[in-house]
């Protein structure tokens, strides 16, 4: 019975993987100019055989989107995997500590702050780096606040409220400083809140990057502790589990992954509270072994997707990245709870 | 290893608990506690709601401070050992219900090996065949791929027993392990535990409020009342009467011939019954459930007088009445009442 468990688990990642990988060649394929698979190909394998156009078009915008894509869905769907297990919530999601929150203050801070020349020229002259700098700032921010709570308070639910009362917190800041901003202001703020994978550089990327490895590696260490938060904190401590220092790696991990993607890209919602179900759903699995690829893989094919609708093949135009995923995020979790009915327990 | 876990016991010494509250003094339950249990034993925590039972096993376990006393196990007090040390020598099951899904019983007990194994949680094919020993032992064998969100409340407890037994530690405490479960399970899991303390030499406490089912299974009772405690027998406790003090309540009586405890009414009509054996037996619990009072010869009110033919009837003969005759208790007592 094992044995084909595991059998159907290694196809599962197989298929995933192959998925994964024509995602990602179609990601790089697609957009306004249609560029035919073999030039995609030589662009990535042996440069000097393509014209200067494609080559371009390829490693400076294709490239950066498409792996920020990848790294945005691993990234916020791992987020999301860690908090639905310490909280036992399956509505968790990196948002509930406030770290989108926190990212919006320090960006609202920032553009609608400063009502002066510099201000305005954010977007021209300095690119996108003073933004994902104020976010990440607002994002950690938050994050100590929470992680000096949860080593003084022992109930992890207190904590998921403390969480949901920051954000509240913060978007109330948030509403008054739009309201007595100016309009380009507001505008620069707005267009930020919607998201974007196209505003990453390739520059940025080396921050992300890294960034997120490091977030990824806490989250792989913890994989034991995780399958033992499933069965509540005080099982968890009657099997060797220590609880505070454990929950500080996992809200670490989760802030850099989630904070960084924030920062640099925006707050993007739905990803981080679907994929982890579509992972349980498919893998039929509690074992976060499995969950935790399996989330990684499908968190970076469901964005890849997202980004290739987002960017409506053939035209010149591109959605918001953000209405995007709610779009595909949405009508998941509605079939969620509607399947499973016992939405109650993860 | 086997050798060391044999000698494993636990001593509550002059244990103070409760908890501590942010900005006052800390609230103190209970202070001065002594109990003790030796491995192979099983011990039932009994007292009233509210009384300490769960702040005291929490205590045990570590889940909470205690103030002042000690926990000693095997002689060394249970604060110096380590979060993972203690995972090694106390497991626990408590009661609330476990559901998680896409979980199926293998798993839930492998989470016995979590002390044991690497830190990604590998489980070797030792550990899978102490795993698989565990599902055999609590009786679950055929389980193993089932889901625990698909099982019985009783099935799942007993893959909760089966995972402290994975666990491979000498001391197993339960917090109301059987509080959801119907009679026969009820039954089930006391009678396991049982055996698991005998065979395995392992030291078993739970709470509970069975008191009825604690009676005739464990092989010793801690007694939290209000203001003192006993440690004993099931049968020196109800010897020495402390089982009748458990409850502050006068209507709350203890049968020290039948072992059990029983509700105290206010008695309506004298009645004598005449008959024998088993419907004996059952029409004098059915008076005294409806509160009749029973007597041999001191001037009945009325008279039933059982008659065993091809099936039971009851004669009711009340005075200046005719006698009645009824098929069933349920049929007399529609009457009556």
């Amino acid at each position: 019975m094992a044995g084909r468990k595991s059998n159907k688990t290694s196809i599962y990642f197989l298929g995933l993987g192959i998925l994964f990988f024509a995602l990602f060649l179609l990601d790089l394929l697609l957009g306004s100019v249609v560029i035919p698979v073999d030039a995609v190909i030589k662009a990535l394998v042996v440069p000097q055989e393509v014209d200067q156009a494609t080559k371009t078009i390829i490693n400076e915008f294709r490239l950066p989107k498409a792996l920020t894509a990848i790294l945005t869905g691993l990234a916020l769907s791992i987020s999301g995997l860690q908090m639905q297990t310490v909280f036992r919530n399956p509505l968790a999601g990196p948002y509930v500590l406030g770290i989108s929150a926190g990212a919006s203050l320090g960006v609202a801070l920032f553009v609608l702050g400063f009502s002066s020349i510099f201000a305005m020229g954010i977007f021209s002259s300095t690119g996108a780096w003073p933004l994902a700098i104020v976010a990440w700032v607002g994002s950690f921010g938050v994050m100590l606040l929470v992680l000096y709570v949860s080593t003084k308070v022992n109930d992890i639910m207190t904590i998921l409220i403390l969480g949901i009362l920051f954000t509240s917190a913060t978007a109330a800041i948030v509403s008054i400083l739009q309201y007595f901003s100016n309009e380009s202001m507001l505008k620069a703020f707005i267009i930020w809140t919607m998201g974007s994978l196209g505003s990453v550089t390739k520059g940025q990327l080396l921050v992300v990057i890294p960034a997120i490895l490091v977030g990824l590696l806490m989250a792989f260490l913890k994989i034991k502790d995780l399958n033992a938060f499933l069965l509540g904190e005080n099982y968890a401590k009657s099997l060797g589990v220590r609880i505070i220092q454990s929950r500080v790696v996992i809200f670490l991990s989760t802030s850099l992954l989630a904070g960084t993607i924030t920062a640099f890209c925006g707050p993007i919602g739905f990803i981080g509270i679907a994929v982890p179900h579509l992972a349980r759903v498919l893998f039929k699995t509690a074992n976060h072994r499995i969950l935790m690829p399996a989330t990684a893989l499908l968190g970076g094919s469901v964005m890849l997707f997202s980004d290739i609708v987002s960017q409506l093949p053939g035209m010149q135009s591109t959605l918001p990245i953000n209405s995007v995923t709610a779009l595909i995020g949405i009508p998941v979790i509605i079939w969620m709870i509607v399947k499973n009915k016992r939405f109650s327990s993860v | 290893m086997m050798k060391e876990a044999l000698s494993f016991h636990i001593k509550i010494d002059n244990l103070s608990i409760g908890y501590m509250q942010p900005g006052k003094k800390p609230f103190i339950l209970r202070d001065g506690l002594n109990f003790s249990a030796n491995s192979g034993e099983m011990v039932a925590l009994i007292g009233s709601n509210g009384i300490g039972k769960s702040t005291l096993l929490r205590s045990v376990v570590g889940f909470q401070d205690y103030f002042s006393g000690d926990v000693l196990v095997d002689g060394r007090p249970i604060k110096s050992f380590s979060t993972h040390e203690r995972a090694k020598i106390i497991s626990f099951v408590s009661t609330g219900v476990v559901s998680i899904s896409n979980m199926n019983v293998f798993d839930l007990v492998a989470y016995g090996r979590f002390p044991h194994t690497n830190r990604f949680g590998r489980i070797s094919e030792d550990d899978k065949n102490i795993i698989l020993k565990a599902i055999k032992d609590v009786g679950l064998q055929g389980f193993e791929s089932k889901l625990i969100t698909q099982i019985s409340d009783g099935e799942r407890q007993r893959a909760m027993i089966a995972r402290a037994l994975a666990q491979d530690t000498p001391v197993i405490i339960l917090d109301e392990p059987t509080a959801f479960l119907d009679i026969s399970n009820k039954y089930e899991i006391f009678h396991l535990l049982q055996v698991v303390a005998s065979q395995q030499q392992k030291t078993v406490v739970l709470s509970t409020h069975d008191l009825n089912i604690a009676l005739r299974e464990v092989d010793k009772l801690w007694v939290l009342m209000q203001d003192q405690t006993y440690e004993g027998a099931p049968e020196d406790a109800a010897l020495s009467g402390k089982m009748e003090e458990l409850f502050k309540n006068p209507h709350i009586g203890f049968d020290t011939e039948e072992g059990e405890y029983f509700f105290k009414k206010q008695f309506r009509e004298k009645v004598k019954v005449i008959g024998g054996g088993i419907p004996l037996t059952w029409t004098l619990r059915a008076l005294n459930r409806q509160g009749f009072q029973i007597v041999t010869d001191a001037s009945p009110d009325f008279t039933i007088t059982i008659r065993e033919e091809k099936q039971c009837n009851w004669v009711l003969s009340q005075k200046d009445k005719p006698s009645q005759t009824f098929g069933s208790i349920y049929e007399m007592f529609s009457h009556l009442v």
